[in-house]
């Protein structure tokens, strides 16, 4: 077996063993009001690094003062760290604001544009 | 006159010794024929387009299409909430890296979104001994500058884009992948599925490169929905 068959095998079984392993369930954007962006200010309860999607859970308030739980949705961990997130770029206890998309159907969940720190740093969670 | 015979066999034994290398380099088949276009690379999709089919239209579905296609709910029924392949073409419409590869007798796409591996064969014809499978069995060959890409063998669990256009286990795709320039790869692909579709149809996607990009790993840890065959 010469060097290039036996590189040509390599990738079929890599191929096989590859396409046999789980997958991932990365969903579309149609929940989300895509035209429009908003904001939502709070702390952060939990950052949750994983894929498909890694999420942020911040506290908020509504208009008469009661407490909300928003969920903001990022892209998968590839793409975040194409754009500088990390693991620890958000942590319990932060005050940010989470600039997206929300849900069609009211829940208070957004797809996430941007975030932006207390200190007015702000973070792209999109991949240009 | 008599020959010398010890010393013919040593002068031919010479020449295949000094030709032997060249010989193997002959028979060894190329990564890619001479002609073949590189399409090597790390490529993503331009522009996210959930749709495949112009917005608010649809291809030309037969009532069984119509049937499946109103059962699709992106937030309950999509086979990728449950972690399974996206399938051909909707793998190519994945707004993630996709790493291009050309290998002897194979175009290899190693895709970020599941970390899968794409095999499109290059020197054989469809096999009839493997699927119904998630994406097809590929062949391709080159015409010019352009990877034509015959897949068939479908099972019929994946949406053809990320809004649900169905297909049948009849699915027949036909992509034509071209760099038309250094940093722009176009992949056309027609649909021909007769139990889901009237006639064929066809979209397009482009790709732009993306130099010093790697695949990262991508493995589905986090399901927050929950997938109901039966909805």
């Amino acid at each position: 077996m010469n060097t290039r068959r036996l590189l040509s095998f390599v990738a079929v079984m890599a191929g096989i063993i590859l396409l046999s392993t789980p997958l991932f369930a990365h969903h579309s954007t149609a929940e989300y009001d895509m035209a429009n962006v908003s904001s939502i200010k709070g702390t952060v309860t939990k950052f949750e690094w994983s894929n498909p999607h890694a999420y942020i859970y911040i506290q908020a308030k509504d208009d008469k003062g009661n407490s909300v739980d928003w969920t903001g949705e990022l892209a998968s961990l590839g793409m975040l760290a194409r754009v500088n997130w990390k693991r620890d770029t958000v942590k319990a206890g932060d005050e940010i604001t989470m600039y997206g998309n929300r849900a069609k159907d009211g829940r208070s969940v957004m797809r996430l544009e941007k975030i932006v720190f207390a200190s007015g740093q702000e973070l792209t969670a999109q991949v240009r | 006159m008599r020959r010398n015979w010890p010393k013919a066999w040593a002068t031919a034994g010479a020449a295949v010794l000094i030709f032997l290398p060249a010989m193997f380099a002959q028979t060894a088949k190329p990564a890619k024929s001479p002609a073949a276009p590189d399409i090597t690379g790390v490529w993503i999709i331009d522009q996210f387009h959930p749709a495949l089919f112009p917005k608010g239209t649809t291809p030309p579905l037969t009532p069984w299409g119509e049937a499946q296609f109103k059962k699709a709910d992106t937030l309950v029924n999509d086979p990728n909430l449950a972690c399974l392949p996206e399938g051909i073409p909707r793998i190519m419409a994945v707004p993630l890296p996709m790493q291009f590869f050309q290998v002897p007798d194979m175009v290899l796409i190693y895709i970020e979104a599941g970390n899968q591996l794409r095999q499109i064969h290059l020197n054989r014809g469809h096999r009839d001994d493997v699927g119904p499978t998630y994406n097809g069995d590929s062949i391709g060959k080159w015409d010019g500058d352009t990877l034509v890409v015959d897949t068939t063998g479908f099972n019929e669990v994946t949406w053809l884009d990320h809004v649900g256009l169905p297909h049948s286990d009849q699915l027949h795709v036909v992509e034509r992948i071209r760099r038309v320039d250094h940093d722009t790869l176009v992949d056309d692909f027609t649909i021909e599925d007769p139990k889901a579709y009237t006639k064929p149809w066809s979209s397009s996607q482009t790709y732009h490169l993306k130099p010093g990009w790697e695949i990262a790993e991508y493995v589905c840890d986090n399901n927050k929905y929950i997938y109901h065959t039966d909805k």
